[in-house]
């Protein structure tokens, strides 16, 4: 991928805006020079040509003929000039000018100012009709003879001069231009040190090392601060996630490991010593149940991985009340034997987006939740409501409730209360996971209050669905 | 012996206490949580602490550095399910003896067991001698000069926890805290019918290393100065 550089763009952007400007500006500069000068120019060729014009004698010859009479012209060498009679007579020219400057002198037949061009430049003329008065007397007023006066002058230093009288200009918009130019390069790398800053400290951040504390010079530069606090803030949240993620694999391996540990331990102590067919019989069952918790925990950790993996179905429906009945019909026994009553209470009808196996799960980690953590002669209350448009299901029990502390963990994985009783009840800390993960699929929401001595209460809040 | 586990995790106790009581003859009381497990090493004496890391309330890191706070000089080991290098350090030298990453070989946790408590008591060789009597703590055997003694499980433990202390005077006080755990019920006459019953059997092999009674204090496992 190509890259830009925001800098080199800005400097370049802003050293060509200026030489526009300072082109701009020589132009007009030498524009408005040249102007003037040239009308300056005119006014010199007119006044050369009026002293030309001045130097037209009489030619004392029997046809009244005039001359020009170069000894009484004080004009520059170089320039050219020709005076003709009104019939095209030439009656004088420059005496040192090329033949070719004269030939397009003569060219020209119309007056006033025009420019042409020979093999050694420019040149710019002027071309009148004077009359001359020769013989001037104080009554008769002397003989009139009209001439054309042809005069041309190099119109060569003309340029130079009016750049000359503009270089300053010239110079100075240069000058400006690499001011301009070494101040922006300087500027910018001194300004933009703080975002290198920010990238070095950024590029360390790492699984290892989560260190993010932007320099106080990012957070002086109003345009780096937000950048660099939004930065610390997701630095911030990957840790935590990733920490959270570490400790949940931490966790997971612990359980997978203690469980190997017992079944390893219950084989070893089985072949330790020589054992009648009773013992073996006991430690076959014991495998067993260990083999079965396991079991447990695999489906478990497996279910919650597929909740949290598997995209969702919004097509499917399940009726809640199917759910709960089959889970109560299976729990109904183990209800008996810890003397609770379980009553299932169903106001409404009660649809909601999940699948039925899922749905099941949900009952069911309910409200093994609350058998196990109830007294004999105690009541766990499975109510099924319909409100604003959402399924709410309620488990009740009179349980011994959950500490204070713990409630705000107890969906976290792996999480116990109680651990040591927990664990030895079957549950790993993950059924609580499980039913939040079930219920956040299907949008809803779950809630759990409880009171020391007076039990608990889980409320499941679902999108109705369309029944 | 008597050795005190801290598991939370019951079967794992269980099976880890079963094979400690046959395989090595300990007394073993189990505890399920950390605090549990902090107030038994109070009130009681042990040979060897057998310790899970993850327990419920305080944790096994809390309860070895409450047990060393108290200058109580009882090796250590853990249990743990985690093993990374900065916990295990830090449990070192928080005054732990040694630990085993679960799943662990309960043979290695015996050996382990042993090696912690002839450690704790300053002793290398897991065969001691006393005179011509030699004790296996291995094999848990008892020989004089080679030759077999038979001895009952409770006499080979009244031995072997005499012969860790040779010559020292032992109470009988002492010796029911170390060979029985906390659901035997303690009557101090058991002790002086087994310390009997041992006395025959040492001196049927013609010994003069006897257990001398020393009167209102307790025993003491003699043998000639020379040969100790």
């Amino acid at each position: 991928m190509r890259t830009t550089s925001l800098s080199r763009q800005l400097v370049v952007g802003v050293l060509l805006a200026e030489l526009l400007c300072a082109a701009m500006f020589s132009f007009t500069a030498i524009a408005h020079e040249m102007h003037g000068r040239r009308r300056a120019f005119d006014v010199m060729l007119r006044g050369r040509a009026d002293s030309l014009l001045g130097a037209v004698q009489d030619a004392e010859d029997p046809e009244d003929n005039v001359f020009v009479d170069p000894t009484e012209l004080a004009v520059p060498q170089e320039d050219a000039y020709e005076v003709l009679s009104p019939t095209g007579r030439t009656l004088g020219q420059s005496p040192n000018s090329p033949a070719d400057l004269l030939a397009a002198l003569g060219a020209h037949r119309t007056g006033g100012y025009f420019n042409f061009k020979t093999n050694k430049g420019w040149y710019r003329a002027v071309r009148f009709e004077g009359v001359r008065v020769i013989d001037r007397n104080e009554d008769q007023g002397g003989l009139r003879r009209p001439v054309i006066v042809i005069y041309a002058a190099s119109t060569r230093d003309l340029w130079h001069e009016a750049v000359e009288a503009v270089r300053f200009y010239v110079l100075a918009s240069v000058l400006l231009l690499a001011v301009t130019a070494a101040g922006l390069v300087w500027f910018l790398r001194r300004r933009l040190s703080p975002l290198q800053q920010l990238a070095a400290i950024a590029g360390r951040v790492s699984a290892q090392s989560w260190e993010f504390v932007p320099p106080n010079d990012v957070l002086r530069t109003a345009e780096l601060a937000p950048i660099a606090l939004s930065i610390q803030q997701l630095v911030l949240g990957l840790q935590q996630a990733f920490e959270r993620q570490r400790q949940l694999t931490g966790d997971a391996a612990h359980e997978l490991k203690t469980s190997i540990a017992v079944l390893k331990s219950s084989l070893q102590l089985l072949s330790m010593n020589p054992r009648t067919t009773e013992q073996y019989e006991a430690g076959l069952e014991g495998l067993l149940l260990d083999t079965e918790r396991m079991e447990e925990l695999a489906n478990r950790m497996l279910a919650l991985a597929r909740l949290e993996e598997a995209p969702v179905n919004r097509t499917e429906a399940t009726d809640l009340q199917a759910a709960l009945n089959a889970v109560v019909a299976r729990l109904r026994p183990l209800s008996e034997l810890r003397q609770v009553a379980l009553e299932v209470r169903i106001e409404s009808a009660s649809k909601a987006h999940m699948q039925a196996e899922d749905a099941e799960l949900l009952c069911s980690n309910l409200i093994m939740n609350a058998l196990q953590h109830s007294t004999p002669a105690g009541r766990v209350s499975a109510i099924v409501q319909s409100c604003n448009g959402a399924v709410e299901l309620h488990i009740v029990d009179q349980g011994n409730g959950i500490p204070e502390a713990s409630l705000p963990h107890v969906f976290e994985r792996f999480y116990r209360a109680d651990r040591s009783r927990s664990r030895n009840s079957g549950g790993a800390g993950l059924g609580l996971s499980i039913c939040k993960a079930i219920v956040e699929r299907a949008n809803g929401t779950i809630q759990i209050q409880s009171e020391a001595g007076t039990g608990t209460e889980v409320t499941v809040r679902l999108p109705a669905a369309p029944s | 012996m008597r050795v005190l586990l801290v598991e939370d995790e019951v079967r794992l106790a269980s099976n880890v206490a079963a094979a400690l009581r046959e395989r090595c003859g300990f007394a073993v009381d189990c505890a399920e949580n950390g605090a549990d497990g902090a107030a038994l090493m109070e009130l009681n004496r042990y040979d060897l602490l057998l310790l899970d890391l993850m327990l419920p309330g305080m944790d096994g890191l809390s309860v070895v550095r409450h047990v060393r706070r108290r200058k109580d000089m009882t090796p250590i080991l853990i249990l743990t399910a985690r093993d990374e290098p900065a916990q295990v350090i830090e449990l070192l030298n928080a005054g732990a003896d040694d630990y085993l990453t679960k799943p662990f070989d309960l043979g290695e946790l015996l050996a382990r067991a042993k090696a912690l408590i002839r450690r704790g008591k300053g002793v290398s060789h897991p065969v001691l001698t006393v005179g011509p009597i030699s004790l296996n703590t291995v094999e848990q055997t008892v020989r004089c000069d080679g030759q077999l003694i038979d001895l009952s499980p409770t006499e080979y433990r009244l031995f072997e926890y005499l012969i860790f202390r040779p010559r020292a005077i032992v109470s009988a006080r002492e010796l029911l805290e170390h060979l029985y755990d906390y659901n035997w019920q303690h009557h101090s006459n058991v002790i002086e019918a087994h310390i009997s019953n041992l006395r025959k059997k040492l001196r049927a092999v013609g010994e003069e290393t006897s257990i001398a009674t020393i009167r209102g204090r307790g025993y003491r496992l003699e043998a000639p100065e020379r040969q100790l």
